[in-house]
């Protein structure tokens, strides 16, 4: 077995006991890289001598005594939405192609001063808008398990580089389900964070309500260490929630004896493909047989959250990326007429098109006369949204249902229809309306071997419970699959 | 329903091209029938007074970024400063 196809948790015990170096490590994830990424193409940077650098910086500092994090020496790789400091961090995007910030994100500096080796940055759509990396202005990244699908989006560099070992594990940032959805179309387990545990302060935003940072790796444990980093109060994000985190690692359990697991009905009928919901409703059987309780329950609204979703969000962008203007940093037009004139076509040429389409949807969404109608009936939508999860976790402790409606598609498939495109988040986005934590973890193949995924949402920063019925799942089920690349 | 891409795209400073207007209507039009389906719920917007958000204190930033590191970034620099298309004759 070659270095790059072990786990975090397991390699962290190795670098511990002087088993192997971080420079190993490395130099093994680097080979498997050179070795496919030209098919899968999960990164758009890869620093190699930086990587080589922060290796042999952590393998010193390991020797001297001077990290003590369980992730030390063990190579990470970033979505290119999340700011690192002297590293092009684009957002897949025309707009951002030469920007190199100035700072670290808080979850950058972070993992650096637990000794993280920082791999390189990762594809994804343009603006983490998307679900199948497919809008990304540099290149699409491939599924690992079949290299003509997707893999998913808007974190699909993400989810790719850590199924077919090119990142042991990963980061990515999920706004309507841009982790979870990756990693169930590239069989790996991605953690959406409840929203306010993980600081987004260098996190290029999106939709600020919704956007969250989180982990993607092989296994639940890998997802627990990598979240157990990132967590924590920052006082440059004033919607960081300021209070203790307990190890999520050290508190991992298979015990699930009397956990209630409710069942709601809105998950598994129209929209969901019937082999996605019956491999989610075997795996919920397999865990009733260790101690878990299936309980019927209802969120009635949930029909209505793909549209709330997406004029929350689209109005959120259409603010938020107003500050890409081409004038301190970023594209700039050639030979602009005027002010007015290098905005406009700076942002035309510098955008792509779904990224317009939802400015556009945005503006509108919050202009005169139509602000009642769509903005204000979508937030108050999402309150009773957030509602009614509230209340049905007055009776259940998580709540489980398929991730994505179907296996990865094909890509170019959906591509030029946003409706087909947008109906791959109808199990996720309301996880996000409602702030809750939820992950996405493997629970089933189709005929062609493509992975199915199993959610579990869990109460706001109980994040513990969801991550200790998917250890006794993964342990039920079998571990990671890999990718016969 | 009409929605005029052209006026839209000017409120978001953007200038879509005559050959991409019908595209883009109707992709906005699927996307508004879509949403168009949610129900009426009669309330108010109001701050939830359990998430208020803590605004950061206003303090002074200890560690400082050189002018030149920052500048790197701009699209026209002169004299270690910005440049912008002349907006005043």
């Amino acid at each position: 077995m070659k270095l790059y196809e072990y786990n975090a948790f397991e390699l962290s015990e190795m670098i511990k006991s002087k088993k192997i170096s971080s420079k190993e490590l490395t130099e093994s994830v680097l080979e498997r890289k050179d070795e496919v990424d030209g098919k899968v193409e999960a990164y758009l940077n890869f620093d190699r001598e930086g990587a080589l650098a922060a290796a042999e910086r952590a393998d010193r500092l390991i020797s001297a005594g001077g990290v003590k994090s369980r992730l030390a020496g063990i190579p990470i790789g970033i979505k290119d939405n999340i700011s690192t400091a002297g590293i092009a961090t684009t957002c897949a995007s025309k707009m951002l192609e030469n920007y190199v910030p100035v700072f670290n994100a808080t979850v950058i500096d972070k993992l650096s001063a637990a000794g993280c080796v920082i791999s390189g940055k990762l594809n994804m759509d343009e603006f983490a808008m998307g679900s199948s990396t497919e809008n990304s202005y540099f290149k699409t990244t491939k599924n690992p398990f079949d290299l003509s699908c997707v893999p998913g989006g808007s974190s699909g560099g993400s989810a790719a580089a850590v199924s077919c070992g090119e990142a042991v594990i990963a980061l990515g940032s999920d706004t309507g389900g841009s982790i979870r959805q990756p990693a169930s179309l590239c069989g790996v387990v991605g953690l959406k964070p409840t929203y306010g545990s993980v600081s987004r302060y260098g996190l290029v935003a999106f939709a600020s309500s919704l956007d969250q940072i989180g982990p993607i790796g092989r296994c639940v444990k890998d997802v627990a260490l990598l979240q157990d980093e990132i967590q924590g109060h920052d006082k440059m994000d004033a919607t960081s929630a300021d209070r203790s985190y307990a190890s999520l690692y050290d508190n991992l359990s298979e015990d699930i004896s009397g956990l209630k697991i409710g069942i709601p009905s809105e998950y598994y009928g129209k929209g969901v493909k019937p082999e996605v919901a019956e491999a989610v409703t075997s795996a919920v059987k397999e865990l009733e047989k260790r101690g878990a309780k299936a309980v019927p329950i209802s969120l009635p609204s949930t029909e209505y959250a793909l549209s709330a979703y997406y004029i929350i969000a689209c109005a959120e962008a259409s603010s938020n990326l107003a500050r890409f203007d081409g004038v301190k940093y970023g594209y700039r037009a050639k030979d602009c007429d005027g002010l007015i004139d290098m905005y406009e076509r700076t942002r035309s040429e510098g955008f792509g098109r779904e990224v317009k389409r939802r400015i556009m949807l945005g503006t509108f969404v919050l202009s005169s006369g139509y602000f009642d109608a769509y903005y204000k009936k979508a937030k108050l939508l999402q309150k009773r949204i957030a509602k009614e999860f509230e209340d049905a976790f007055k009776t259940v402790d998580v709540i489980v249902t398929p991730t994505s409606p179907s296996e990865a598609f094909k890509i170019g498939e959906r591509i030029s229809d946003p409706l087909a495109m947008y109906a791959a988040d109808i199990c996720t986005v309301t996880v996000n309306i409602a702030g809750l934590p939820a992950l996405s973890i493997p629970c089933g193949y189709s005929s062609s071997g493509l992975p199915y995924g199993m959610q579990i949402i869990g109460r706001k920063f109980d994040e513990q419970t969801v991550l200790n019925l998917a250890l006794a799942h993964e342990n039920a089920f079998g571990g990671f699959r890999r990718p016969k690349l | 329903m009409n929605i005029d891409i052209k006026h839209i795209a000017k409120l978001s400073r953007l200038r879509i091209d005559d050959s991409e207007l019908a595209g883009y209507e109707k992709e906005m039009n699927d996307i508004i029938a879509m949403v168009e389906s949610m129900p009426d719920i009669k309330d108010e917007l109001t701050v939830d007074p359990q998430n208020v958000m803590a605004l950061r204190p206003d303090e002074e930033i200890g560690e400082k970024i050189p002018r030149d590191e920052i500048l790197k970034n701009a699209p026209k620099v002169v004299a270690g400063c910005v440049v912008v298309p002349k907006t005043v004759d």
